[in-house]
């Protein structure tokens, strides 16, 4: 059997698998038109950041090249975009491909010394990177007198744009998928297994003929595109770039996505991104049974909230979400005797 | 300390099996024994299990993500296997390791002077570090040398030294010849023999170089695969003629056979 | 370029070489890397807050004992916290010294809220401008900080060298197997080490603290000073010391010459040239990249 005809026939699957895949796509198309706009917006929010935590996983879970510049990436997705708006009023389908090329140069830089460097020494210099493009960032608003960034309007063809919740449900949507579609694909191919045995020892990797150098690279190049990409989408989702967003706490949490989802794996990103983007929700809506005092610092509160959560699966539960539940059916299975779904 | 006249074993290894988390070589069932105030080797070929062993009775097994997963470890009575490290380092089991046996960047005298034993009272320590300048004048000349920068004879009887100091009952050593040459490695025997016989202490010793082996030993067990193949009495060991073809043929350049593969052409042979 | 460059070159050395001590001690120590340092700093500074309010009328009793509540904060850090790193892989630890960081960040902000505060305000005292030399002058406290810095450090280096449990640490460093298979009780060690870490942070927050007020967003001097140890090479005293004086140099000429705005990011551009040409450092050995 040829590999496209298994391919699709694994993704075919039986006659439940199919029933099941329509279920859910059913429900995906449904959604926008029966949720509140406000739970639409939290939607949106999970699937943006779905992108970026998809993008660290591919470098950081498949090919075990740590990273701490997420927030550098997506800072420079957003200020090309940004710029080119503010330079050249440019519309998307210029500023998006521009954000993606910027992000796939950045990437080749950002992984020049994974080629000499490993683990602590490699996060340390990706860290050293991100200083340096937010300096440009706010380098450029400083020059420009841009004091609150700059304002973006919302993508347009002709008379439409899209602001509406609905509208961006479907193109985050679509991007989101897309991402998807990429993970899943390289995960299965040559590369995705250069890159596992990248992560187990590259030095065994290197001997048994794997292009170490060249695997690394692409590593980075092609999570750093589909970050600055998720950078870009940004800063059109918020019609707003402004460099203060992109602090090392917003590479924090992009590292806790993956981390608290179980890392290594694209359902524990998709995992992460919903619990990381949803906790903060979750702390203010218990801030108001809270004393004043910790209610009117509500964002302090969710650091210090956020930095208990993530110590807690770094002690407990390393493997994430996904270690949780696969211990608890397991438990579970073993208590009822016969294995679960 | 132990009396030496009693009949009992100081250590005893029944049935011990070892599993590792990753690797599956392990142990399969070593049993062993070493009276008091005695020199027992254990030889073999690499991944025989000689390390894994000492490492099960030192206690640090639990590094290498391993446990004893059945038999037992009895050191002076007491059970001992899958105890805390710490424990059966102040029991007096000390173990003087492979690799890495000395602080590099620490000069000799604070090689010594770094171990902690609550084992010896102040008094006994400085009469412990006097007893090791004494025995390896070497390394009194050496005192504040780096250790690093010692030739490997010399960091051996520092690594000895410094287990010396820890007022052990039983001396675990791992590969007391490695990489050392035949000259150092005959001064070195000497002297190990000399610290049995002046501290009375017990040793076990591990070792691939099984003429090295046999010259200081009392007994002696030959591992295979995780298990105890043949066992007996120093001299006796020497005259096997299998051992004396697959091991100590070493010099002649003769391959290395392994003991069952012997044991087997030689019971197809008429002569035996 | 003139003398009071040079003192203020001087001055911000010896802030980084203050704060990167407590880098150097934990990762020499246990080869974990510590970025909450700049937190536990931050905390050091609040903590002489607190105590200045409960002995304004005797500065050095509340220094004294916000520096000794410094040191216990390390230990219990250690004991609550990093002991259950200790044996798992580094990068999970340094993730959970993140993760602190940003939990000292937030409870920082939730006891004390983001007001500023001024402890030498507490004292009645004024930190008067200090001429040194013709024509230059520092502030009081950067004097304080001077001294302090090389007292920490010629302490430290007496420590390590010349007393028992210093020998300890150098040796655990080293060789922790081995040290603990010659009774050198790892914990005991490493909690220590996190002790003495936090005890010059705090000291290192407490004389910023006097200098020019403390507010959460201090912690990000932590970050700064780490090029400085990395500089060194992560394991030395010396190193560090001598990563510090390239880093205020560099940072310094680059705020006189080019742009003031580079403050901020001038430590890092050192660090990435450091880790493009020699990665393990000034002082630091090869073998160090492989560890990790």
């Amino acid at each position: 059997m040829s590999q496209r005809h298994q391919y699709a026939k694994e993704l075919g699957g039986t006659w439940q698998r199919r029933a099941r895949f329509a279920w859910v796509v059913a429900g995906l198309i449904a959604l926008p038109f029966v949720a509140t706009p406000f739970l639409l917006d939290l939607v949106n929010q999970v699937l943006l950041a779905s992108i970026g935590a998809l993008a660290l996983t591919l470098l950081t879970g498949f090919a075990g090249l740590i990273s701490l510049g997420t927030a550098g990436l997506l800072a420079a997705g957003a200020y090309a975009v940004g710029v080119l708006v503010h330079e050249a009023n440019a519309p998307f389908w210029v500023t998006l491909p521009a954000a993606a090329i910027l992000g796939a140069l950045l990437g080749l830089i950002f992984g020049l010394p994974s080629l000499r460097l490993r683990g602590l020494y490699l996060a340390i210099s990706t860290l050293g990177l991100h200083f340096v493009v937010i300096y440009l960032g706010g380098e450029y608003e400083a020059r420009e007198i841009l004091s609150t960034g700059i304002m973006i309007d919302p993508p347009s063809i002709g008379r439409w744009s899209l602001s509406s919740g609905r509208d961006w449900y479907f193109v985050l949507l679509s991007f989101a998928a897309f991402a998807l579609l990429i993970s899943v694909n390289l995960q299965r191919s040559r590369t995705g297994r250069a890159w596992r045995a990248l992560r187990e020892r590259d030095v065994v990797a290197s001997a048994i003929g794997i292009d170490v150098q060249r695997f690394k690279l692409m590593a980075f190049i092609v999570s750093a595109t589909m970050t600055a990409v998720a950078g870009a989408l940004f800063a059109y989702f918020r019609n707003f770039v402004s460099i203060d967003a992109f602090s090392l706490y917003l590479t924090v949490q992009y590292v806790a996505m993956i981390i608290i989802g179980g890392m290594g794996s694209i359902s524990g990103a998709l995992l992460g991104a919903g619990f990381v983007i949803l906790f903060p929700y979750a702390i203010e809506a218990i801030a108001g049974f809270l004393p004043a005092r910790f209610s009117n610092a509500v964002f302090a509160l969710d650091y210090a909230a956020f930095g208990v959560i993530m110590i807690l699966f770094l002690l407990l539960e390393p493997a994430g979400l996904l270690g949780f539940w696969r211990r608890l059916r397991y438990s579970l299975s073993t208590r009822f005797g016969r294995p679960l779904p | 300390m132990i009396d030496a006249s009693s009949a009992a074993p100081l250590l005893a290894v029944e049935a011990l099996e070892v599993a590792y988390h990753r690797v599956a070589v392990g142990l399969h069932g070593v049993s062993l024994r070493v009276m008091p105030q005695t020199i027992v080797v254990l030889f073999g070929n690499n991944g025989a299990g000689k390390t894994t062993t000492l490492r099960a009775i030192s206690g640090f097994i639990g590094l290498d993500d391993a446990r004893v997963t059945a038999g037992s470890i009895r050191f002076a009575g007491l059970v001992i296997e899958n105890q805390p490290p710490h424990a059966n380092t102040e029991r007096g089991i000390v173990l003087v390791p492979e690799r890495d046996k000395v602080f590099p960047n620490l000069t000799v005298a604070e090689n010594l002077a770094v171990t902690v034993s609550h084992r010896a009272s102040a008094r006994e320590r400085h009469r412990l570090e006097a007893l090791v300048f004494q025995f390896f004048p070497t390394l009194a000349r050496l005192r504040s040398q780096l250790a690093g920068l010692l030739s490997g004879g010399e960091r051996q009887m520092l690594a000895l030294g410094s287990a010396i100091v820890c007022k052990p009952e039983l001396l675990l050593i791992d590969e007391l010849s490695l990489g050392l040459a035949p000259v150092v490695v005959e001064d070195l025997v000497r002297r190990v023999s000399n610290l049995k016989q002046e501290l009375g202490i017990t040793i076990l010793l591990v070792e691939q170089n099984a003429s090295v082996a046999l010259a200081i030993a009392d007994y002696g067990y030959l591992l295979e695969n995780g298990r105890v193949v043949l066992e007996g009495p120093a001299a006796d060991l020497r005259g096997r003629r299998e051992i004396q073809q697959s091991y100590l043929g070493q010099a002649s350049g003769e391959e290395r056979r392994s003991y069952r593969a012997l044991q087997r052409r030689s019971s197809e042979r008429p002569d035996g | 370029m003139s003398l009071q460059l040079l003192a203020n070159i001087v001055v911000l050395a010896a802030i980084y070489a203050l704060v990167s001590i407590g880098y150097v001690l934990i990762y020499r120590v246990s080869r974990v890397l510590n970025l909450a340092h700049g937190e536990l700093m931050m905390v050091g500074a609040y903590l002489l807050v607190a105590t200045a309010d409960l002995f304004s009328g005797d500065p050095l009793v509340a220094l004294a004992l916000a520096g000794i509540c410094g040191l216990v904060m390390g230990v219990v850090v250690y004991a609550v916290l990093m002991r259950w790193m200790t044996g798992e892989a580094v990068l999970t630890a340094v993730l959970i010294t993140i993760a602190l960081g940003i939990l000292l960040r937030g409870s920082v902000i939730l006891i004390w809220t983001t007001q500023q505060f001024y402890p030498s305000a507490t004292f009645g005292w004024r930190n008067p401008p200090v001429p040194i030399m013709p024509g230059v002058q520092i502030s009081a406290a950067s004097l304080a900080v001077l001294i302090m810095t090389c007292l920490v450090y010629v302490g430290l280096f007496i420590f390590m060298q010349w007393t028992r449990w210093g020998l300890r640490m150098r040796a655990a460093g080293q060789n922790p197997l081995l040290a603990e298979l010659r009774g050198i009780r790892l914990h005991g060690v490493y909690a220590f080490a996190w002790g003495l870490s936090t005890f010059t942070a705090s000291l290192a927050g407490m004389l910023m603290a006097l200098d020019s007020g403390v507010e959460s967003t201090m912690a990000t001097i932590g970050l700064k000073a780490f090029p400085a140890a990395l500089v060194g090479g992560l394991d030395s005293l010396l190193g560090a010391a001598c990563g510090a004086l390239i880093v205020a140099s560099a940072e310094i000429a680059a705020i006189q010459y080019v742009n003031p705005l580079l403050s901020d990011v001038v430590p890092f551009v050192v660090l990435l040239i450091v880790l493009a040409i020699r990665p393990w450092g000034l002082f630091g050995s090869r073998e160090q990249l492989d560890r990790v």
